[in-house]
């Protein structure tokens, strides 16, 4: 028996039909076409599919679709403006701060919410807050200087 | 060649799609009408099937169709024992899924393909599979017991292999010794878990006999022969799209789901897609092997190593197709960076209810730098020198560059004596020693080691030969890959590389030689993506393993680049009317020297090449593309191993010296990585945020794998380390930081001096912690001798010392 939800993703006003079980991450790449947010484990402990609900920094794949009724998401695709990357986005490329590319969305998400909150994080703050966003391929060294790079853009 | 752009740290090619959520992932893809699949696995570790029935799933609205065991032999082959099977005994059919036994918790037996993922998640449940369940053979010491439950009947014995090689005299180096050093040592089971599990998208057009394949797969040519074989296709398309993460993990069992896919899809006449989960990956996607050696090393007095033997015993899990890849890589680093030249090896393949075994990155090797390392630690100590000494006496010097090793390497060029001083210089080593002594005298328990290993970059499909010499097949020899290379019409320039990647930005680098060779900036370079069997120039080679990219794929894409300019310049000198030695590629535009009128552009020369003959020289081929496939112009000597035995295992040699400074927890059993520092010769470095990546990625791995990432079976053979949290994957808080110093030591052999960086600190990382934590647990008497170093294992070690 599917559910009618209501969503505003990046900006953008959504009413869909859901199956109950259906989880958010799924919603968003298969129904709605936004395959940024990647799947990496389904039980909320690789945050390939974090994102911003209502603002807030959740792992999507710990909800279902039904539970974002009425409420505001941003996805990886909901940062460039007009084909400009974010400045978050720009440090991830300019400091490679990626290998592979499958957490990469996850953590800019993460990294993005982490400098709204706290505009000159520490390294160790830095790494507290990507705590549970796992990357196999680098190592960290290079998202951790990311990071760091997009405070400096943000705050020039 | 001006180098204006190798070197450098260029804009990333791939970074911009990646970092907007743009990357091309084979789950992001949507065919029309395509199902969904899912796997039924066996709960078992070791069983007999003796039923199966999937008619209630068949029944469910919206199945399409499902596959039992009886399905799978009706309708496919099984795989050919490929070079990882070859010291088999006796032939062993190994099909897609289990057939008439499962041999590990989580084999495929069983999938249904629905319309929807609910429906056959729904359907999985009404699949029966009718088991009879048998003892699970768990530890390698109870499976090679007489009277032990076999896994395979057929061969009469849990030990599917035994053989071993040996180089020099190693009897009379054992005589001469003035002591015999002793150690047995033990590596655990681990993998890279690849945060993208494996995805696959099958269809098939029943009407031309074309079956498409998308698969994040590693290696096409393992997909390419594993739908041959089971499925006897001759068209088949094998399409890579970004592959989120490898490491080897996607290599080998991948095979399997590609076979199953494929006929869900054959057989429903729809595309199927199957999308493994995490719990999947972890209990049957692959694991490293868990190996275990009897160390013995002859010496002299004042350290140096005239002989070394060792048995291994691999736990190599519930198949025999990947037998005994543990242990013929030990042939790459055999003699590590040691000028030792009596050496003997001995391998023992045993069975086990666990998930097979699969390359990861270094597959052996660690295991081979683990063996040498930890040895020079025990010699020092028994022999009371220090063991940066005992190294400095065994070291290959630079001047014996290029230096032929005992089983028939050729290593290019390393200045070893070099890595191993400038770790000490970096790392502070006697000013350390001295904080040690403050430290141990409060009570700290400090540690630190150097260790030192090489890099093997580049494979030798005739390896094998080497250790199975009766192979039936040959597995090739040397190694073969291309690059296709196009000006397009509007000046652009498209290039189509043999290989896929995983995320080791090879668009970025590959770009970069590319324009220096054609005098073109990066940004003009549009790498053409995904790798598609169809198109892309592949040979042997065409892998993302074996350190393979730096020496084939940057060979032939050179050489790609190199045609063209000369094509180009060619064609450009007939319509300018020059001397082509003469011309110049500046600025999009081919140039004459001195003339700013005598040009044209690379636009108007696309023009020309597709569509206007009359300007072109007459008899000329018309359009500008260019292909090469690159072969390692030095790949002899020992590229065919004689009745030597010698052979090149690989054909370029990084190095690198790693400094770890830890401290344990006496409470607890933690250990703290306070320092990690890598002085690395990874020869010409092309792109350094790219090398440094491979650097700071596969020391992250090695030095978590040290500290207690790692696979746990109960005695039932169930897999308890499902997730990610339990197996101990580290994050951000535990991963400590590594500093990184470049001591390159250019290759005399490769295209630009360029040497591998893939497999790179996953080598010789778990040494340098085990070497670091033991002189930390000095003080308590305490020798570490198995990995992983968990807190429990650490802390097991420290009360077994006080007692």
């Amino acid at each position: 028996m599917k559910r009618t939800i209501s969503v505003t993703i990046n900006g953008r006003r959504y009413e869909e039909d859901v199956e109950p079980r259906q989880l958010l991450p799924h919603f968003l790449r298969e129904q709605i076409g936004l395959t940024g947010t990647h799947v990496g484990c389904v039980i909320g402990e690789c945050g390939a599919c974090t994102l911003l609900l209502d603002g807030k920094l959740v792992k999507s794949c710990l909800l279902f679709a039904v539970q974002a009724d009425g409420k505001e998401i941003t996805t990886i695709e909901g940062l460039a403006k007009n084909g400009a990357l974010h400045p978050v986005q720009e440090a991830f490329v300019e400091k490679y701060g990626f290998q592979c590319g499958y957490c990469t969305p996850g953590m800019i998400m993460a990294a993005h919410a982490l400098l709204q909150d706290n505009s000159d994080p520490s390294e160790e703050e830095i790494r507290r807050c990507l705590a549970g966003n796992l990357c196999m391929c680098t190592g960290y060294a290079q998202i951790i200087d990311s990071v760091k790079e997009a405070a400096k853009k943000i705050k020039s | 060649m001006a180098e204006k752009f190798i070197g450098k740290p260029t804009r990333s090619k791939e970074g911009p799609r990646h970092a907007t959520g743009c990357g091309h992932f084979t789950d992001d893809i949507v065919l029309p009408g395509m199902l969904q699949a899912m796997i039924l696995r066996s709960p078992h570790a070791h069983a007999r099937i003796v039923g199966g029935d999937a008619q209630s799933a068949l029944e469910l609205p919206g199945v399409m169709t499902a596959l039992i065991p009886s399905d799978i032999v009706a309708h496919t082959k099984p795989f050919k024992p490929g070079r990882y099977a070859a010291g088999l005994r006796k032939p062993i059919a190994e099909y897609a899924t289990a057939v008439e036994k499962v041999r590990y918790m989580g084999e495929p037996v069983a999938a249904v393909a629905a319309r929807d993922r609910g429906t056959a998640e729904d359907a999985l449940e009404l699949i029966t599979i009718d088991y009879d369940a048998l003892p699970a053979v768990v530890e390698t010491a109870d499976a090679m017991k007489p009277g032990s439950a076999l896994l395979y009947e057929e061969l009469e014995s849990n030990i599917a292999w035994k053989g071993g090689l040996s180089y020099g005299d190693i009897d009379g180096a054992f005589k001469a010794a003035d002591k015999i050093v002793k150690e047995h040592l033990k590596i655990h089971r681990y993998s890279s878990t690849p945060l993208e599990p494996f995805a696959i998208i099958a269809d098939y057009d029943a009407a031309s006999r074309k079956l498409t394949v998308w698969v994040n797969a590693q290696v096409p040519e393992v997909i390419y022969d594993a739908l041959r074989e089971a499925l006897e296709l001759e068209d088949i398309r094998v399409i890579i799209p970004d592959i989120g993460g490898g490491f080897g993990q996607k290599i080998h069992l991948i095979r399997k789901y590609v076979v199953i896919v494929s006929l869900l899809a054959i057989r429903s006449g729809r595309p199927v897609k199957w999308i493994e989960d995490r719990s999947e990956h972890m209990m049957a996607a692959g694991h490293s092997c868990a190996q275990e050696f009897e160390v013995e090393a002859g010496v002299k007095k004042d350290g140096t190593v005239l002989g070394l033997k060792f048995r291994e015993i691999d736990d190599v899990g519930g198949t025999t197709s990947t037998l005994t890849i543990h242990f013929t890589n030990k042939l790459n680093n055999l003699v590590n960076t040691y000028k030792v030249q009596n050496i003997a090896l001995e391998g023992w393949s045993v069975l086990t209810n666990k998930c097979p075994v699969i390359p990861n990155r270094g597959i052996g090797k660690p295991g081979m730098c683990y063996i040498w390392e930890r040895a020079m630690d025990r010699i020092a100590e028994e022999l009371g020198l220090s063991p940066i000494d005992v190294r400095r006496i065994n070291l290959i010097r630079p001047e014996q560059m290029p230096y032929t090793t005992p089983s028939g390497n050729v290593y290019d060029s390393g200045d070893y004596p070099g890595l191993l001083e400038t770790a000490l210089e970096k790392i502070g080593y006697d000013k350390l020693r001295e904080e040690q002594k403050r430290a141990r005298a409060s009570g700290r328990l400090l540690g630190l080691s150097v260790v030192i290993g090489v890099e093997p970059g580049g494979r030798n499909a005739a390896r094998d030969i080497a250790i199975f010499p009766e192979m039936k097949e040959s597995p090739g020899s040397g190694g073969v890959n291309g690059a296709t290379i196009k000006l397009e019409k509007n000046g652009t320039i498209a290039l189509y590389l043999g290989s896929p990647n995983c995320g080791q930005s090879h668009e970025t680098t590959t770009a970069q030689v590319a324009a220096d060779v054609l005098g073109i900036p990066p940004e003009k370079i549009s790498i053409s993506t995904p790798f598609d069997s169809d198109l892309a120039p592949w040979g042997v080679s065409a892998a993302n393993s074996g350190n393979n990219f730096h020496l084939y794929d940057i060979g032939a894409v050179h050489g790609a680049a190199t045609k063209l300019k000369e094509k180009i310049l060619a064609i450009a000198a007939h319509i300018l009317r020059a001397n082509p030695a003469d011309l110049r590629i500046e600025d999009g535009a081919v140039r004459a020297p001195g003339s700013p009128v005598k040009k044209i552009t690379l636009a108007e020369l696309g023009k020309i090449v597709y569509g206007n003959q009359a300007m072109l020289p007459k008899g000329a081929e018309a359009g500008l593309q260019a292909t090469y496939y690159y072969t390692f112009p030095h790949a002899e000597p020992n590229m065919v191993p004689g009745p030597d035995r010698k052979v090149r295992a690989q054909f370029t040699f990084s190095a690198a010296a790693h400094a770890a400074v830890v401290e344990v927890d006496r409470e607890t059993g933690k250990v703290h990585v306070l320092r990690y520092l890598i002085v690395g010769d990874n020869g010409t470095v092309i792109h350094p945020n790219v090398v440094n990546g491979q650097i700071y990625g596969s020391a992250a791995h090695g030095i978590s794998v040290a500290l207690g990432e790692g696979f746990v079976y109960n005695a039932d053979g169930q897999l308890l380390t499902l997730t990610l949290t339990d197996y101990g994957k580290s994050s951000t808080e535990e991963t400590p930081k590594v500093e990184i110093v470049h001591k390159p030591s250019p290759s005399p052999f490769t295209t630009l001096g360029q040497k591998a960086a893939g497999e790179g600190a996953a080598i010789p990382s778990p040494a340098a912690i085990a070497s670091a934590v033991e002189d930390a647990l000095k003080p308590l008497g305490v020798k570490v001798r198995d990995l992983p170093l968990s807190p429990e294992r650490v802390w097991n070690l420290i009360q077994e010392a006080r007692r």
